[in-house]
């Protein structure tokens, strides 16, 4: 599985969005794309997930691009977790999940064993399963992401696209989800919020800013003080813990001098 | 499953009791034997011309023909109820919410005020409400395809344009018309009646309908797809746009030919998809068969009430089932806290 996107220009109400963004995954990669607000990340992904239909360059699934993919061919290559999963009809857990089989399906094909056997592991996996037969529309956002997740992978794709899927979740659920997509040994590309777990989970990190991607690599090269007072405009502190974790911490940009002095008289371990 | 073959036992039963009532007083029995004679003529002896006495023809050319068509609509309005609201995403979607219902009022009422139409033959009062319905739901496709992809805001819109258009020049004809019994009848064609019923219009408006039912059951799962909305529905492969437009007409053909054999029958393509899915839950596969069936019981019994309730006397259809209708749906909105499934 190797996903390339070439020079992707996007124009949304008369504003470019993207303008000439290129990368690329392989298989088992983890790709995570920061950036702050604005700046491209869903929009980026949304081309790629073919919810929008950019303007220019072009996004390439094993060497083929993605238009010359059926929209039932792409759905079961790549898989989608978005942030706003939010459905005004009342489905059960099961009969959401289902739905990720469907682009499996033939036009009057039924549900088999199979493919119950594929959502009873979903949700296993997920965590969920014992609320296969709650009600969607009842669960708590937290949990919805983690259902919405199973659907994405009953559809056992080789890619999935994370449009940060962590969003509004406590911090247990946060690290299960990234834990759990982490262990799936499929490519994953995720737009992420936090920088420290984006330190934590991605083997490779491309940094948006203004529709543009400044930088690439991994999170070591990318995450140091300069390009995050570049991006971010903070000022940052990145070391590693004692357990070799890159971690990051932020101050306030124009109390940031002051600041670093006081946590490098604390007993935190030092930056490197 | 088993909710379906129940419902279908309760529709066969209903169907055979509802044949009793009436405003002619007829002994169950006869109304049986009569009925067994007959068929027993159309299978064994290929003989449909049996059967003679006014007793036998108030029941195989009235009473049947008639509780026939009401099972027909009552299904054709339930399974497009569901359908249409899934094509808007909106639970408070009907059949006739995409224009449906002004197109044809606006063909109805150039039929009756000004006579256009009157080649269609006899009921052409029903052929201009059906033309009128299904183009605008063509209008309606076309005008939310304007400048860009139509989605369901937007063919909500555009039907609540058409229909101001609509009504608006059925009121310009109504007002310069100057016909005091044209309106009535208009108003009175408004109300929905079965009393039309034959079996040349039954065998039509049944086939419609039936094709129209299993089409859609066969598309249980792009519907449930077009719950989740079009951004969803693509990454789980599948473009809804052209499906939505495609389920459009055919509800409309449905709607049109239901509106053409009985008028407007209101709030039964609302409240019975309301009922299964509260009961039964979101999921077309089960919703479309079930609101098919009770969709038939109930317009059944509507149409057996109507004729029963006031001695010697018909209430039009559409009143009836509005009156029982509004009332169900706001104990139903009241009783369970039912945000109309989620956001509750």
């Amino acid at each position: 599985m190797e996903l390339q996107v070439k020079e992707l220009l996007a124009r949304l109400g008369g504003t470019d969005i993207l303008r000439g963004v290129s990368m690329q995954a392989g298989s088992d990669e983890f790709i995570g794309i920061i950036g702050p607000n604005g700046s491209g990340k869903s929009t980026l992904l949304k081309c790629i997930y073919r919810v929008l239909q950019p303007t220019g360059g072009a996004v390439y699934l094993d060497g083929k691009s993605l238009t010359d993919y059926s929209f039932r061919e792409s759905a079961r290559r790549i898989a989608v977790l978005a942030q706003h999963n939010y459905y005004n009809f009342d489905f059960s857990v099961q009969e959401v999940v289902l739905m990720g089989r469907s682009p499996h399906k033939k036009p009057l094909e039924g549900d088999n064993a199979q493919d119950l056997q594929i959502v009873r592991e979903s949700l296993e996996l997920v965590g969920m399963s014992a609320f296969r037969e709650r009600s969607f529309s009842t669960l708590s956002g937290g949990e919805q992401q983690r259902v919405i997740l199973a659907r994405a992978l009953a559809q056992q794709t080789p890619c999935l696209v994370l449009d940060e899927p962590t969003n509004h979740m406590d911090i247990q659920y946060q690290l299960q989800l990234m834990d759990i997509v982490k262990g799936l040994k499929r490519t994953v590309i995720s737009a992420v919020h936090d920088l420290n777990l984006a330190a934590m989970y991605c083997t490779r990190i491309y940094v948006m800013k203004a529709g543009k991607v400044v930088a690439s690599g991994t999170p070591e090269a990318v995450l140091t003080p300069t390009l995050i007072r570049e991006v971010y405009e903070v000022e940052a502190e990145v070391f590693r813990d004692r357990n070799g974790l890159l971690r990051i911490l932020y101050y306030p940009s124009e109390r940031g001098k002051d600041s670093c002095e006081e946590v490098g008289n604390s007993d935190l371990p030092a930056g490197q | 499953m088993i909710s379906m073959v129940v419902l279908l036992g309760v529709l066969v039963l209903s169907l055979l009791a509802a044949v009793t009532f009436g405003s002619v007083e007829i002994p169950i029995g006869d109304v049986y034997r009569l009925l067994l004679q007959k068929l027993y003529h159309l299978i064994f002896l290929h003989d449909g011309a049996w059967g003679d006495g006014s007793l036998f023809r108030t029941v195989w050319y009235i009473r049947l023909p008639r509780l026939i068509l009401a099972i027909a609509i009552g299904m054709g309005l339930a399974v497009c109820g569901v359908v249409m609201q899934a094509i808007v995403k909106n639970p408070l979607a009907d059949p006739y919410v995409l224009g449906i219902s002004s197109g044809a009022s606006l063909g109805a009422t150039l039929a009756i005020l000004l006579g256009v139409g009157a080649v269609f033959g006899q009921n052409f009062v029903g052929v201009m409400a059906f033309l009128g319905a299904f183009l605008v739901s063509l209008a309606v496709v076309g005008l939310a395809n304007i400048g860009g992809r139509a989605n369901s805001v937007k063919l909500l819109l555009a039907g609540t344009a058409l229909s101001s258009v609509c009504s608006a020049f059925s009121s310009f004809v109504v007002y310069f018309a100057h016909d005091r019994e044209g309106m009535q009848t208009v108003t009175y064609w408004m109300m929905g009646a079965l009393g039309g019923a034959t079996w040349e219009l039954d065998g039509v408006v049944l086939l419609v309908v039936l094709a129209g039912t299993i089409f859609f059951m066969t598309q249980y799962r792009t519907l449930n797809l077009m719950l989740l909305g079009d951004e969803a529905a693509v990454t789980l492969g599948t473009d809804l746009h052209r499906w939505r437009q495609l389920y459009l007409l055919v509800s409309a053909a449905m709607v049109g030919f239901a509106v053409y054999a009985a008028g407007m029958i209101g709030f039964v393509g609302l409240v019975i998809p309301h009922v299964i899915r509260m009961l039964y839950g979101t999921n077309h596969k089960r919703l479309l068969p079930l609101s098919a069936l009770t969709g038939s019981i109930f317009l059944l019994w509507a149409d057996v009430a109507c004729r029963t309730m006031i001695p010697g006397q018909e209430l039009p259809i559409g009143i009836l089932t509005s009156m029982i209708g509004a009332p169900c749906f706001i104990y139903l909105m009241a009783r369970k806290r039912y945000g109309f499934g989620g956001g509750a």
